[in-house]
């Protein structure tokens, strides 16, 4: 049974009495729940957080499908987010995920066997000026080629 | 209270009114699908577009304000270009599908393309695929292909039932109404969202393909099915009765019904319905017609009261009669014979003041209020204890029961039927067919009553309302009203020149006790 850890349920709680209305605070809530549960939103912790902030689980499941940036299943230790929008197309992204996947032997979206990876596609990210680019977690990665983007990922702890 | 002009109309109205609803007031149509009376504004069909003098660009009106002075039309070109591209961006992935669709004939898409249509669409794109046939619980089923998105479901489950089952997931293009993790959606007054759903997106699974909506003819009525009322349609045609819906009572209902109260259609069908008169006991049944069983039994009523007195009769009623009906019946043994042990037979004494909090009631009558009345009235007030005391002891010679014609709402049915018929004579009063009465021991008189749908009177709801209720159709032209029965029984003829003809092509309405078995 998933929870949040007590600075988790304290945070959801202050972001609850920030606005008038509770639904305003069910983007943070996610993004801590995907924080704190290996980042993926399970629906089980759905569940959990609509008893936590005490509004209906519909309101939080149409938040969550809405939004690319929450993941609806489980991502590897490493989520690796490829642009492939306009500047970063014209630049190789797309090539770039492509090989990104063959390199590690991985499908779009699925989680590697050692558990490492997960590569997906998404729009601008808002470093066009530095396409082609790929955020790995919280960190951006700009300016890069295939063999640059492989090097990254392998280098990772 | 401000001003305003509607295609030229001048109108005053409250202030805090908004532009669809002065339309509305004025009379004058106007397109729209997300906005209800009964729910929130969500502003997302564009389709109730305006255009005010004075102002650039078009408004939709269910989210402006109307303020003084204010001049409005929805006739002008660019008005209906708008309303012509935002239909067109509603079939965008619409299935298109009517031939096989249940809304069709009374769909919103349809009503508004005869008027708008740019009947040349100019997508190029292939269309969005998404889930059709959803079994979304246990009443309805959901093509969310056909689905506009305008919400309305939603938030009738969020403002009215307050159950939050549903909500628009996914974005753009594939969004998608559903339940989390498709959750039934499962709770008494489901079925109103395929009553507001304009489109064919939320069907019914109790009526879908069962009949062409253009087919059926409406009766305006009552419903029977608590002691609330609401105001409701009546569908039916030759073959029967098929289903109802709500009609708008700010005093009862608002614009809303339960689900439990959309199952008064199955009993006035014709296989749920009691026919003809019967006389005998168990296995042993003769037929004859209602009249005649009435005054056979009138006769011997009467007979009794005078020779061995009206303490040998007791009269139990069900609070399923309208009050018009209860007069007579009254009039007839408390005030001819001088009958006094009447007796209220309580269906399910527990929860008889129950509520839900919304619009059902655990006093499972229409007009539980109206007996009453008529019976304190009368100062006739017997304990139930004591009819099956006296039964027992063998002091009534003759028990006259009008009996429900809801029969699925008296769990006690079967029980109370036994026990009554320890009495030496029985006679059973009601509209429904009833395997406990069938197999009664004693020397039995069934006389088939009409239903709600069938007559004209009056109910009185749980807080004193009276409401009319007139007569639709006829499904068993041989059944009487409680009215007829007494006059016939108090020796009277009935003028039959008046009574209704006798439905043709009845045949077996075979559907009505299939809710949910799709
Ligand atoms: S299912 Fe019907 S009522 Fe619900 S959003 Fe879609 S069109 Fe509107
Ligand atoms: S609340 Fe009562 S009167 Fe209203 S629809 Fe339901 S059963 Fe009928
Ligand atoms: S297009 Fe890739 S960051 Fe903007
Ligand atoms: S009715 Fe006004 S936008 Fe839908």
């Amino acid at each position: 049974m998933f929870s949040l850890s007590e600075e988790g349920v304290a945070f959801v709680k202050r972001e609850l009495n920030r606005y008038e209305d509770r639904r305003s605070a069910v983007i943070p809530a996610l993004y801590r729940v995907q924080k704190e549960n290996k980042g993926w939103v399970s629906p089980e912790s759905v569940t959990y957080l609509s008893h936590l902030m005490d509004i209906p689980s519909a309101w939080i499941e149409e938040v969550l499908t809405f939004y690319t940036m929450f993941n609806k299943r489980p991502v590897g230790k490493y989520h690796v987010q490829v642009c492939c929008n306009i500047s970063c197309s014209m630049n190789g992204g797309r090539e770039m995920a492509d090989h990104l996947c063959s390199t590690l032997k991985l499908k779009e979206d699925e989680v590697s066997g050692d558990g490492r990876y997960t590569i997906s596609r998404v729009e601008c990210l808002g470093a066009c000026d530095k396409a082609p680019m790929m955020q790995v977690n919280d960190d951006y990665h700009e300016g890069l080629t295939n063999d640059k983007a492989v090097e990254i990922l392998r280098g990772l702890k | 209270m401000p001003k305003c002009t509607i295609n030229g109309k001048a109108i005053e109205v409250k202030p805090g009114t908004t532009v669809i609803q002065a339309f509305k007031a004025a009379g004058v149509e106007i397109a729209h699908y997300c906005w209800h009376p009964g729910l929130s504004v969500a502003g997302v069909c564009r389709l109730c577009m305006v255009q005010i003098e004075g102002q650039a660009k078009l408004q939709i009106g269910c989210n402006t304000l109307v303020t003084e002075g204010m001049v409005v039309n929805n006739t002008s070109e660019p008005v209906k270009e708008a309303v012509k591209w935002g239909l067109d961006f509603h079939l965008i992935n619409h299935p298109l599908d009517c031939p096989i669709c249940d809304q069709a004939g009374e769909c919103g898409l349809q009503d508004q393309y005869v008027h708008f249509g740019k009947y040349d669409p100019e997508m190029a794109m292939p269309k969005q695929k998404k889930h059709k046939v959803v079994d979304l619980g246990p009443t309805i089923v959901l093509d969310t292909e056909r689905c506009i998105l305008c919400s309305r479901c939603v938030r009738f489950t969020d403002e009215v039932s307050k159950t939050n089952e549903l909500g628009i997931f996914n974005r753009g293009d594939r969004s998608e109404i559903g339940t989390v993790e498709n959750k039934p959606l499962d709770n008494n007054y489901s079925l109103n969202t395929v009553d507001i759903c304009p489109v064919g997106a939320l069907t019914s699974k109790d009526f879908r393909f069962r009949q062409r909506v253009w087919y059926l003819k409406e009766a305006a009525s009552v419903c029977t099915g608590c002691s609330t009322g609401c105001n409701v349609n009546v569908y039916y045609n030759e073959e029967g009765a098929w289903r109802v819906k709500p009609v708008q009572n700010e005093k009862v209902n608002g614009y809303w019904m339960c689900d439990k109260g959309r199952d008064i259609y199955k009993f006035v069908n014709k296989e749920a319905r009691l026919q003809t008169a019967k006389v005998g006991s168990k296995d042993q049944w003769r037929l004859l017609e209602g009249g005649q069983a009435a005054k056979d039994v009138g006769d011997s009523l009467r007979q009794v009261a005078k020779t061995e007195g009206a303490d040998k009769i007791a009269l139990v009623v069900t609070g399923q009669y309208t009050n018009e009906e209860y007069d007579s019946l009254l009039d007839f043994f408390n005030g001819t014979l001088a009958v006094k042990n009447v007796y209220h037979w309580v269906n399910n004494p527990e929860d008889m003041t129950g509520f839900d909090g919304i619009l059902f009631r655990g006093d499972r009558n229409p007009n539980t209020a109206g007996l009453k009345a008529r019976l304190e009235k009368r100062g006739l007030k017997s304990d139930w204890l004591d009819l099956e005391k006296k039964i027992k002891a063998g002091a009534y010679k003759y028990v006259v029961v009008a009996g429900p014609e809801n029969n699925s709402v008296f769990p006690d049915l079967e029980s109370k039927a036994k026990m009554m018929s320890a009495a030496p004579h029985l006679v059973w009063l009601t509209a429904a067919k009833s395997e406990a009465v069938d197999s009664a021991t004693t020397a039995t008189y069934q006389i088939p009553l009409k239903t709600f749908i069938e007559k004209d009177g009056t109910y009185t709801n749980h807080v004193g309302l009276e409401q009319k209720v007139k007569r639709g159709t006829t499904i068993v032209a041989g059944a009487l009203t409680l009215s007829e029965a007494v006059s016939l029984m108090s020796g009277e003829e009935l003028d039959f020149s008046l009574r209704p003809k006798p439905l043709t092509n009845l045949k077996t309405n075979f559907f009505t006790a299939k809710r949910g078995e799709l």
